[in-house]
């Protein structure tokens, strides 16, 4: 453990000397997040300005605001940790560079999803943060015990995002290319913007069994709000676990019938 | 020699020759078009959104807007985001900090027609597929569309216009790569820009006044909105040649800006030690 927290260390020290160099970009990465959340409230705001301080299937305007913050946090996970990482599994496996990594005296499916942080992108995770406790304050109510489940909740949808970026990224070892299947990931993951209840009841349905998107933003955001049903709360945890070992499972797989570039 | 050929028109023959190669080499990503397609969902997300908005609303419309007249707009929008598509700003951003525009240039041709043909060319392979999308969505939300001829002809000329002018706009912000580290985040935020004002997300009289007034000016509401509000038969024939206007204005003025940038920039690129 100890010698995965130092080797942790250096990857981290490693990235930041990398993402110093380019200061401008710094600038021009936080104007695309501050505009991402503009774009998202905006879109947010016209539901509420046209229906007379209506609700946007039955969520009120802060409750819904706690569903972007958490979708920002969740794109920020995405942008920082999983797109620098896991984008670079398939060019690694061209190249022959994987090689290296799986010869390291260090867990490899560990190693390739914490090598690269793109900390550029750390503007989506302080607005994120910033809605949050922004939505936070304007509601009436708020429990500590239920922003502690949803923390424990959204906890859990970031490993739910992960394993299944994970798998997606582990197909390389078949397919050459990889960033396509990732860009439909984030066509679908759209949807997760807005509370489920807002879309018409089949589409509801798919987006909580068939695409579980509902479980990253809205079950953390009802477990704020004191909606959260328990058979969501705890199917949540259940499918993390799952989809996390189903990822673990389909590496393993991956890599023995993984013959490298070189030999 | 640069000089000589910054904003020579290009020949017909040449025309042909790279629109025929940009299908051949585009009909190879068919795959990949579809998932591009298909990962483009904004506009299908918030028709979904406003259509159940709307079945909840008092007499089923919102802002004179029923369940299938959302439909209708928000169907009409993707389809113009599909033919509005482009990515030579990625491709820009490459070419120019890899090099690999250097042998581009030694070519008799501006290398904007390539990138410009390729997109054209990819349009036609997108069309099977999105004719057979938006006829599925159409049937399964009931949405309409305009049945008066002259609306589809001008909704033609009105995209081809609109993707003219995001190409520029695209081309632009890749040729700040000249100067910048990495003109791929401005891309982000012009796509937002592009997306809010365009209408993505609502048509644009939902808009609060100071944001409507403030996209009039834009050329983003006659990109995607107008064109979209033809199709779905809500647009008039003089706010059509209105926008067309307008859109041509910002046309020609990003045709500008763009030889001036790329005279400036390959001066900047040439020094560098290309």
């Amino acid at each position: 453990m100890r010698r995965y927290l130092r080797v942790t260390r250096v990857f981290l020290a490693a990235t930041l000397s990398a993402g110093l160099e380019y200061r401008i970009n710094f600038v021009a990465a936080l104007l695309s997040s501050l505009g991402n959340s503009a774009v998202a409230l905006l879109g947010l705001s016209l539901f509420y300005s046209r229906s007379g301080g209506g609700t946007l299937g039955g969520w009120s305007y802060p409750q819904a605001l706690l569903v972007v913050g958490f979708f920002m946090l969740a794109q920020g996970f995405i942008s920082v940790v999983l797109q620098p990482n896991l984008n670079k599994i398939a060019e690694a496996i061209r190249t022959g560079t994987m090689d290296f990594t799986l010869l390291k005296p260090i867990d490899a499916q560990w190693s390739v999803s914490t090598r690269n942080l793109n900390l550029l992108r750390l503007g989506d995770v302080l607005v994120g943060v910033a809605i949050l406790i922004w939505a936070l304050l304007q509601l009436d109510g708020v429990r500590l015990g239920g922003v502690l489940l949803s923390a424990l909740l959204f906890f859990c949808a970031l490993m739910s995002v992960y394993s299944v970026w994970f798998m997606l990224s582990t197909t390389a070892f078949w397919l050459v290319k990889t960033e396509n299947i990732t860009e439909l990931f984030n066509g679908v993951f759209g949807a997760a913007r807005f509370p489920v209840a807002a879309f018409p009841a089949p589409v509801q349905l798919a987006l909580t069994f068939v695409i579980p998107v509902a479980f990253v933003t809205t079950v953390p955001a009802q477990a704020v709000t004191g909606s959260l049903s328990p058979t969501l709360g705890l199917l949540a945890p259940l499918i993390a676990l799952l989809l996390f070992l189903g990822s673990r499972l389909f590496w393993r797989h991956a890599l023995a019938s993984y013959t490298s570039a070189s030999s | 020699m640069a000089r000589s050929r910054l904003v020579t028109p290009v020949s017909l023959v040449k025309a042909r020759v790279l629109l025929a190669n940009g299908f051949a080499s585009m009909t190879a990503y068919r795959a990949e078009i579809i998932i591009w397609m298909l990962s483009g969902t904004l506009a299908l997300v918030m028709m979904l959104i406003w259509m159940a908005q709307a079945s909840r609303a008092a007499g089923g419309e919102i802002g004179g807007y029923n369940g299938q007249d959302f439909a209708s707009y928000f169907l009409s929008v993707w389809v113009t985001g599909q033919l509005l598509v482009a990515w030579v700003a990625w491709e820009l951003d490459f070419q120019i900090r890899q090099g690999t525009l250097s042998p581009q240039l030694l070519r008799p041709l501006d290398p904007l027609w390539v990138h410009y043909f390729h997109h054209l060319a990819e349009r036609i392979v997108r069309l099977p597929f999105m004719v057979l999308l938006v006829a599925l969505f159409a049937w399964l939300t009931g949405a309409h569309f305009s049945s008066n001829p002259l609306d589809y002809l001008i909704f033609l000329v009105l995209a081809m216009v609109g993707f003219t002018m995001r190409f520029l706009w695209e081309y632009c912000t890749g040729l700040l790569a000249f100067w910048m580290e990495s003109s791929t985040a401005l891309s982000e935020l012009n796509w937002l820009l592009y997306a809010a004002l365009g209408g993505f997300f609502a048509p644009l009289s939902f808009y609060p006044p100071l944001v409507q007034d403030i996209a009039r000016w834009t050329p983003f509401p006659y990109m995607v909105g107008l064109p979209a509000q033809l199709l779905a038969g809500k647009a008039t024939l003089a706010q059509a040649s209105w926008g067309l206007l307008v859109l041509a204005g910002w046309t020609v003025a990003f045709w500008l800006l763009r030889a001036w940038m790329w005279r400036s920039g390959l001066r900047r690129y040439g020094a560098v030690g290309a």
